[in-house]
């Protein structure tokens, strides 16, 4: 664990470019797995009510 | 009312009076110096600024404090009673399955006098209707085209960007049609009145078979204990089965009015679901964040916090010191 | 059953006054403690300092404290936990601020009814060959031909190197059959006459400018040739511009 964090730190924390890119990349990886994680939750909450769960029903009827 | 409060007032004053008095004695036997002479004088000053201060706060609040209601409870009409909808929780969105009946009960009865003219056939689609649905209903309207050559308007069949037609032409039409009564237009209406959801639903299965006993309704009005004054135009509208469900759900009164009433919530706030689905989002990263920044102060302050100034005074004499002596050793 | 009661009320009685002796300590030791205040708001008791050493009348002040209770962890360890709580820090925060930025600029775009009524639908087949139909597009005027097959062999066939502004027929239509473009003369923004001009095209009454059968300007004092908006055939007969 030491050696991981030491070698981490060597390899990114300790240059700022590498850092401050790491931070963005982290930052649009986060944003990315928060947006599909708290919609998948709200989703789950709502399950049946939203036009995409009972879209079905209707648009089978139509053809 | 004025006499009776400043009565209360004056009792107020009574009991404070003697508690200071008492104090003003304790205080007087722990001085020794003090004689007794200038104690009463103290003792009514004190006590008639205590009485102007309350009792100006009391005339205060008398004048201007006091609710002020301009109607009467018959005439604010009977309160609603609170429904627990479930698209008010907090996380919960509308059922959408709930706004497409809602939207045919509101085609197939409503629609006759009310108008919903801030809702475009547009916002349907996605939220309760496919895009073919909504273009068939919006065709079956027409709407004034932009002038032609000739500088005549004709008519065309609805799109989808058209906005849902009016009943009437104009406010003096909708009154000479209504005996002098303006159905409102309903885009806003679940924010537009007192209550929201809870009263118009009220309203909607709040008619008595008959008034009651003594309740005075003009000719041409309906009673209706939840509307303001009682007399309503409107007449009951809903009843059992007065439309078929696509969706086979039962078309009970209550069923109806609770599908258009959350349909008018949704023509009021359309943005709803995305709303709360972003506040969550904005709740959880935020909170992460202030729980971060309160770390990150203290991390940043740490040195300043922790840091110890010491001073030493010159050993030499008693001068007094100042910063420019400051040394070490 | 009376006894027990009686056994419990003396319990509870004696809890509830302390045995004499006992008072009486309690209040000695509270007097002790008042007396011990009294004395360190009085009298000048010294204060003991970790940072000091020696004396009063000869201090050390260079004495450094041990803090060693208060460390933990490894150094690595610790450092990357304070760069990985700053960094996550400033990421959350990049993160707010970058839908802030969006969210403003989703606001300032164009709105729903607008966009709703920035695209016109035109069924294509009311439009008979060798026919012009002008239509109104975001308040512009929006000329749609059925070119017929000698018009599209004209068009194609122009040597448009040449021309003022060189544009070739296949990169201003979709479909050869249907020339679809804005009918605002790229001179002073009349509307052009259709059928009309020396080349077969548009005449522009204005100042005189001439287009050919693609909408190219050929001569007069047009500079460019009529632009051609967005559009899109979604089905054979339909056309949706915008």
């Amino acid at each position: 664990m030491a050696g991981f964090l030491a070698n981490f730190y060597g390899q990114i924390v300790k240059r700022n470019t590498t850092f401050l890119a790491s931070i963005f990349i982290g930052a649009f990886a986060t944003e990315l797995a928060f947006e599909t994680g708290a919609n998948g939750i709200w989703d789950q909450i709502n399950k049946g009510r939203q036009w995409k769960d009972i879209k079905q029903r209707y648009m089978e009827a139509d053809e | 009312m004025l006499a009776r409060s400043s009565l209360r007032a004056t009792r107020a004053f009574g009991a404070a009076r003697t508690g200071a008095t008492r104090n003003a004695q304790r205080n007087a036997s722990t001085q020794s110096s003090s004689g007794n002479a200038a104690g009463w004088k103290e003792n009514t000053l004190l006590t008639s600024s205590t009485a102007l201060a309350i009792g100006s706060v009391a005339w205060y609040y008398y004048q201007f404090g006091r609710p002020a209601h301009a109607m009467t409870p018959a005439e604010e009409g009977l309160h609603a009673t609170a429904y627990p909808w479930e698209h008010e929780k907090l996380i919960k969105t509308f059922d959408h399955g709930a706004l497409r009946r809602g939207f045919q009960v509101y085609r197939e009865v409503c629609s006759s006098c009310h108008s919903l003219s801030r809702i475009p056939y547009r916002t349907v689609v996605g939220t309760m209707m496919t895009t073919d649905e909504a273009k068939a209903l919006a065709e079956e309207n027409e709407y004034d085209t932009e002038p032609n050559d000739e500088g005549e308007i004709e008519k065309r069949p609805g799109k989808l960007s058209d906005y849902i037609p009016a009943p009437y032409k104009n406010d003096e039409a909708a009154r000479a049609a209504n005996n002098g009564a303006l159905p409102p237009d309903l885009s806003l209406i679940v924010k537009a009145r007192h209550g929201g959801c809870n009263y118009i639903f009220s309203l909607l299965t709040g008619y008595p078979e008959e008034p009651p006993a003594g309740a005075v309704v003009q000719s041409g009005l309906n009673f209706n204990p939840y509307f303001p004054g009682t007399g309503i135009a409107m007449a009951r509208v809903l009843y059992d089965g007065l439309v078929e469900y696509d969706d086979g759900t039962a078309a009970t009164t209550s069923q109806m009015a609770k599908d258009v009433v959350e349909f008018l919530n949704w023509t009021a706030e359309p943005e709803m679901d995305q709303r709360k689905r972003m506040g969550w989002k904005v709740m959880a990263v935020g909170s992460v964040l202030f729980a971060l920044s309160v770390w990150v102060k203290r991390h940043r302050w740490s040195t300043i916090k922790t840091r110890h100034m010491s001073y030493q005074a010159p050993a030499s004499g008693n001068r007094t010191p100042y910063p420019g002596q400051m040394h070490r050793r | 059953m009376s006894l027990t009661q009686a056994a419990s009320t003396l319990v509870r009685h004696s809890a509830r006054q302390p045995l004499p002796a006992l008072r009486h300590a309690s209040a000695a030791s509270v007097q002790q403690q008042r007396r011990h205040r009294a004395d360190a708001s009085t009298s000048h008791a010294q204060f003991k300092s970790p940072f000091h050493r020696g004396q009063q009348d000869s201090p050390d002040t260079t004495v450094i404290p041990s803090f060693k209770k208060y460390r933990g962890g490894s150094e690595t360890g610790n450092k990357m936990f304070s760069y990985f709580m700053v960094g996550a820090f400033g990421g959350l925060s990049a993160m707010g601020a970058k839908d802030t930025v969006q969210n403003f600029l989703v606001n300032m775009s164009a709105s729903a009814d607008v966009l709703a009524q920035a695209k016109v639908e035109v069924d294509l087949a009311a439009i008979p060959e060798g026919k012009n139909v002008i239509i109104k597009w975001r308040g512009k005027p929006v000329f749609i031909r059925h070119r017929t097959s000698d018009e599209i062999k004209e068009a194609e066939g122009t040597d448009w190197q040449k021309l003022r502004d060189p544009q070739p027929d296949s990169a201003r239509v979709k479909k050869p059959e249907w020339l679809i473009m804005l009918g605002v003369c790229t001179h002073l923004g009349c509307v052009p006459i259709g059928e009309s001009g020396d080349f077969g095209g548009w005449f522009c009454p204005c100042h005189g400018s001439h287009y050919d059968i693609s909408g190219r300007a050929r001569k007069g004092p047009a500079p460019l040739n009529l632009e051609v908006p967005e559009y899109d055939f979604p089905e054979e007969t339909n056309l949706i511009i915008g």
